[in-house]
This record gives C-alpha cells, sequence and structure tokens, in this order.
C-alpha cells in the first residue's frame, strides 16, 4: 500500500508497453505517465493503431505492462496477480469495450447480473439491480431479449449497464460512441457524465475523434509511441 | 457461490441443448458399451468355469517309468528284478520308491497309465495333495499290467477306492455302468470289466476272472468313456494290491503308482496343476482331459474381450474429450469476457466442472439404464446354451466402477481444455477471437 493522502485515484507511471512478433520488438508507446483524479473525464485520442485500446487494457489489468508501475486507489496494480487484478475489476474499475464484448447466449440481464456474481450478493439483489439499471437506461422492455435481438445502440447501452451496474471508481472506456449515431451517442453519454460530474467517479476515453473533446475535463494525444498531455 | 454455479452450469446447457444432447448420448452410448463389455466380459468368466468343469477339473499324476528296460542288458535286468538299480536308471530315483518291486515278468508285466510304464510313489504324497487348498479330493490308484500266462493276454488291472470323488471323474463312476452292479466298499473278490475287454473275452456280469491266480467275480460291464485311468478290469485297492504282490519281486507298502486328483472347482484348476507339479518334483506327469484346449480358447476370447473394452474406453475418452474441447474452443470469448468483467479463473473452472459433471453424471447413469436393458432382454444364455443366466455377474460394484470411470474420464476431458484456455490472457483471448 501506498500513502493515499498524497496518492490520486490513477497514477500511471512511465509505462511502456511492446509486443513481440515473429522474435521482433513491436514497441507500442514508451514513458506514458499520468494521473487521474475522482471526477475527472480524460479523453486519450489518436489515431487507430497508437495503442489506446492497449493502454486500456493495461489499466484495466487485462495486459502486463512492459515497464513503468499503475497504481488505482493505492494499489500497484502492476505487481498484482491474475485474480488479484480479476477482482479489481469486479469492484473497481469497469471496462466498456469497443465491439461492447457481451455474452452471445445470455440475455441483457444476464450479461449485466455477470458482473455481481460470485461476490457474496443474493440472486434476488442481483436481479433487482441489473433490472434498475437496465429500466434506467431504457431497455426495461428488452430484460431478456439476447444481444443478436438488439440494436447496436441498444448492445451499448447493456455494455454501459453491465460497467455502470457495479458503481466502480473508475471507468475505461474504449470508443463508447464509435459505432453508434450521434443521437445515441449524445443518450449514452447523458447517461455517463452525470456519474463523473457527481465525483463518484472518474472516467478515461480512448477514442480516434468520434469522442466530444468538450466534455473531457482533460484531453490526452496519444501519437508515435508518446502521450502528449 | 455453489447455487450460482450450478444455476449457470443448467443454464449454459439448457441454452446449448443440442451440444448438451451429444455430449450426454456421447457419454450414455459409452457406459452402455461399457457395462455391456464388462457384463459380457464376467459371464464369460463363468461360462469360462462351466466350460472348463465339463471339460474336467481332473487329473492324475505319475512318475514315467525310469526307461526303457529292452535296452537293459539281461544281467542287468536280473539285477534290476532284485532291486540292484543300474547306473543309467539312478538319475530317475527321486520320489520313486520301486526298485526292488520290479515284476517277476519285467518285459510284459509292469505298473503302467494305459500303455506308458510307471514308477511307484509313497501313499504320504496322496496326503498331501489332498492337503493343498486347490485341491477337492485325491485318491491313491494302482494300475498294473498282467500277462494271462496261459492265454498269453495282456490286461490292465485298476485298483482303486470306490468312495472317492477323484476316481468318478478320473476313471470311472456308477454312471458308467451298462451291466450289472457298481463296486461298493465291501465288494472284495469283485470286479468291473470295461465293454471292450468283456466284449473280447466274453465275460458277462456273474462271470470269474482269474488274475493272477486269484478267481474274480464279474460284478458289472461298464463303459467309462474318455478318462485318463482305462484299466480293463477294476476291483478295490486292497484287492489289486494284493494280485499285484503275487507277481512283483516284493509286495506294496503304502505304495500307488497313480494319483488321481480332482480340483476345488474351475477357477483354481489351472494353480491346482501347478501346485501339484511342484509338489511332485522331478518329472512327473500330469494326465488332463480338454481342459487345456478348453482354458487356451477361453483364454483367447477373454483377452479379446479385454482388449476390445479398452479399445472401446479410450475411444470414449477421446469422444468426450474432443467434445468437450470444442464447446470449450467455442466458449474461449466467453470465458474471456467473464475474465474482463471480473470472474477469476477459479470460478470459470468450477462453472466448467458443474457442467461437464452433470453432463458425465447424466449420461452415464442413461448409459447404465440402457446397458442394463440391453443385458436383461437379450437372452445370452439361451443363445449360448448355457444354464447360468446373466444377472449372475450384474452387480452394483461394476456399474460403479464403470460409471466411476465415464464421469472421471468426462470431468478430466472437461477440466483439461480449459485449464489450457484461461492460461491466457482476457486481452489476448479477446483480441484473437
Amino acid at each position: 500500500m501506498l500513502e493515499s493522502s498524497k496518492m490520486s485515484l490513477l497514477q500511471v507511471e512511465n509505462v511502456a508497453k511492446s509486443f513481440f512478433q515473429r522474435g521482433n520488438e513491436l514497441k507500442i508507446f514508451s514513458d506514458v505517465s499520468f494521473t487521474v483524479e475522482p471526477g475527472e473525464l480524460l479523453l486519450i485520442s489518436g489515431r487507430s493503431g497508437t495503442g489506446k485500446s492497449t493502454l486500456l487494457n493495461l489499466l484495466g489489468g487485462l495486459e502486463r505492462v512492459s515497464a513503468g508501475r499503475i497504481v488505482f486507489n493505492d494499489r500497484v496494480i502492476t505487481d498484482l496477480s491474475m485474480s488479484e487484478l480479476a477482482e479489481l475489476r469486479a469492484n473497481g474499475i469497469g471496462m466498456i469495450f469497443q465491439n461492447f464484448n457481451l455474452i452471445p447466449g445470455w440475455s441483457a440481464l444476464e450479461n449485466v447480473e455477470a458482473v455481481l456474481m460470485h461476490r457474496g450478493i443474493s440472486q434476488s439483489e442481483r436481479l433487482q439491480r441489473a433490472t434498475a439499471i437496465l429500466t434506467e437506461l431504457g431497455l426495461g422492455d428488452r430484460l431478456h431479449n439476447l444481444p443478436a435481438e438488439l440494436s447496436v445502440g441498444q448492445q451499448q447501452r447493456v455494455a454501459i449497464a453491465r460497467t455502470l451496474v457495479n458503481d466502480p471508481a473508475m471507468i475505461l472506456a474504449d470508443e463508447p460512441t464509435g459505432d453508434v449515431d450521434p443521437e445515441t451517442a449524445d443518450e449514452i453519454l447523458h447517461l455517463l457524465l452525470p456519474r463523473i460530474k457527481s465525483g463518484r467517479t472518474a472516467m478515461i476515453v480512448a477514442s480516434h475523434g468520434l469522442f466530444n473533446p468538450a466534455l473531457a475535463t482533460r484531453t490526452a494525444n496519444l501519437k508515435d509511441g508518446k502521450l502528449y498531455l | 457461490m455453489t447455487r450460482d454455479i450450478i444455476a449457470l452450469a443448467g443454464r449454459e446447457l439448457k441454452q446449448h441443448k443440442r451440444r448438451t444432447f451429444a455430449v450426454i448420448s456421447g457419454y450414455a452410448l459409452t457406459v452402455a458399451f461399457l457395462i455391456v463389455l464388462a457384463a459380457v466380459l464376467l459371464y464369460s468368466r463363468v461360462v469360462q468355469n462351466i466350460t472348463i468343469g465339463e471339460a474336467g477339473t481332473y487329473f492324475v499324476t505319475w512318475l514315467p517309468a525310469c526307461g526303457d528296460i529292452s535296452s537293459l542288458s539281461e544281467e542287468e535286468l536280473a539285477k534290476l528284478a532284485r532291486g540292484i538299480i543300474p547306473e543309467v536308471c539312478k538319475e530317475k530315483c527321486e520320489n520313486c520308491t520301486g526298485c526292488n518291486k520290479k515284476p517277476v515278468d519285467i518285459l510284459n508285466e509292469g505298473f503302467v497309465i494305459n500303455t506308458n510304464g510307471t514308477r511307484l510313489l509313497t501313499l504320504d504324497l496322496v496326503e498331501k495333495i489332498r492337503a493343498l487348498p486347490t485341491i477337492k479330493d485325491a485318491s491313491a490308484c494302482l494300475m498294473f499290467r498282467f500277462r494271462d500266462p496261459q492265454t498269453n493276454t495282456i490286461f490292465a488291472v485298476g485298483g482303486i477306492d470306490v468312495q472317492s470323488p477323484a476316481v468318478s471323474t478320473n476313471c470311472c463312476a456308477a454312471s458308467d455302468l451298462i451291466d450289472g452292479n457298481f463296486l461298493t466298499g465291501s465288494s472284495t473278490g469283485r470286479v468291473l470289466v470295461d465293454i471292450g475287454f468283456a466284449g473280447n473275452h466274453g465275460l458277462k456280469c456273474g462271470s470269474n476272472l482269474v488274475v493272477a491266480s486269484e478267481t474274480f467275480v464279474v460284478s458289472g460291464i461298464i463303459n467309462s468313456g474318455a478318462r485318463p485311468v482305462k484299466p480293463d478290469v477294476i476291483m478295490l485297492f486292497a484287492d489289486a494290491e494284493r494280485v499285484i504282490n503275487r507277481r512283483i519281486q516284493n509286495p506294496l507298502e503304502n505304495e500307488a503308482n497313480l494319483i488321481l486328483i480332482e480340483s476345488r472347482d474351475a477357477t483354481v484348476h489351472g494353480r491346482a496343476l501347478e501346485d501339484v507339479k511342484a509338489l511332485m518334483k522331478g518329472d512327473s506327469l500330469l494326465t488332463t482331459g480338454c481342459y487345456f484346449p478348453a482354458a487356451k480358447a477361453i483364454g483367447l476370447n477373454t483377452r479379446l474381450i479385454w482388449a476390445f473394452m479398452a479399445l472401446v474406453a479410450v475411444a470414449a475418452m477421446l469422444f468426450s474429450a474432443r467434445i468437450q474441447w470444442a464447446s470449450v474452443i467455442e466458449r474461449r470469448r466467453s470465458f474471456a469476457i467473464l475474465k474482463a468483467i471480473g470472474w477469476n479463473n477459479r470460478v470459470i473452472i468450477l462453472q466448467q466442472l458443474a457442467e461437464t459433471l452433470a453432463q458425465s453424471v447424466a449420461g452415464s447413469l442413461a448409459g447404465l439404464v440402457a446397458g442394463l436393458a440391453v443385458l436383461l432382454l437379450v437372452p445370452v444364455n439361451n443363445l449360448l446354451g448355457i444354464d447360468a443366466t446373466m444377472t449372475r455377474v450384474l452387480n452394483p460394484g461394476l456399474f460403479a466402477v464403470v460409471v466411476a470411470f465415464a464421469v472421471t474420464a468426462g470431468v478430466l476431458a472437461g477440466l483439461l481444455p480449459v485449464l489450457l484456455v484461461i492460461r491466457q490472457r482476457p486481452a489476448d483471448a479477446l483480441r484473437r477471437v
């Protein structure tokens, strides 16, 4: 544990990431450092392939850094085991994926309920919380539909509901409005922004230009392997 | 958490009805096959014992004669008749008590088993053999070839204990009687005559037969069929001992030349043969019924069934592994998503375990019912003409072993692929699938 009095919600220090393909090192970015405070919305922009999704995956513990360290809520997440990282995602960090990543065979309600499973929450409470958040996002009449039976915008809202049902301290959103029309994008943002503005949560959005920068409290640009704040 | 896992497993299986049906059917077929094969295998043991029992769990042990006495010189023969052992014979004297009991007419008479010359054995050996755990009964028998000096007829006389079960299987039984009466313990001076010998010599029940100057009354005519010991004339052991003593150099003293033996049952018959052989030492011989060819043929069948069963078991393992593997691969992305939203590996493994267990248990139970139905509905014993029903080999232990095997194989087949898949980092799995 670190001294919490001096720490931000998220602290990224000199993080680098490389992939190895056929024995060759492919450097994605290096020396990335920034902090995020509660109630902040950080927009990370950049062209496709610059490593925005990879950076979000590192912050969410879905991948390992090549160098540097990441501290979230006083925990050095770059030192955590796979199961500790899973626990962190279950309790503190919510992720919204570019392609939603809903489980195709599960209904909207089941997809949202899944986040609350195996955490000692009774089934009735899980269903009640999942139903409430889906209803709040306008999907009260689509609870039992499979993802394939929903429009792209509705699928995105299920993915957001899945993230919000957990009330995470930080949301990592990869192109949250990338695949939806401007009207739906607006709706989605209006669902997310109040939570951020209330200071309950922070959000980092990765986008290649489809997200309105005016909505962000801060912006950063990932370019040529460096993050420019 | 357990309730969640069970509920989710149920939901998953219900949502993929076709896949679930295929997996459960696979297990059911496999278990049904294994149950039927295992039962057939056990049943074949029953059939084996019946067959061997019918082929005969009896045998005779004896020591072959020292050698070809025609190769001995007249001087050596004369010495041998007086009990002086020629140098060439000395190697074969272990367990033999008979060198001073050579026949008077050494070229024509002697101790035999059918056409082979034998040595003598002490009756202590009979007691030792009878005490073996694999042996039901052992009985001393004298079989001596006589020459009738009047007619020059050569014939074999057997001296038996009529009460002994080993005699009835190895030599003759009351059921062999064609005419007259069988011998009893008090039939001194009476004999049974083989049907062939009786025909050749015009003997009938009540006829007189002279053996070594002693007259015997023919009590019965027998046809003893294919038995290891087939004398022409059968009398009580004591009568035989008395007439033989007239034709040898020195009287017998608690001796016999054959030991007739009955194994405890067919299951230990092979071991009984080995036990007796070990006790007899030296160059003892065993004369059996049709045991060896029957056992060999049945053993071959048993090995074939075992091999087939092993093949089915391996095929079943591969089949279930293939289906489970396909199922896990199909769900790689789902597992990665669940990990990305906070499920840990343990929960995912337990989830898979619950599904695999449910499928393998349901399939195995269905297979058990199907296998039992086949075994109970097909009248195998009638088809084989065996007087033993299949239900004799059906027992809960057999079912438990087969079901346990199928469930274990299924769980392994289901867990191995998921253990491999969940090792991937969620980001890698989401990127690649």
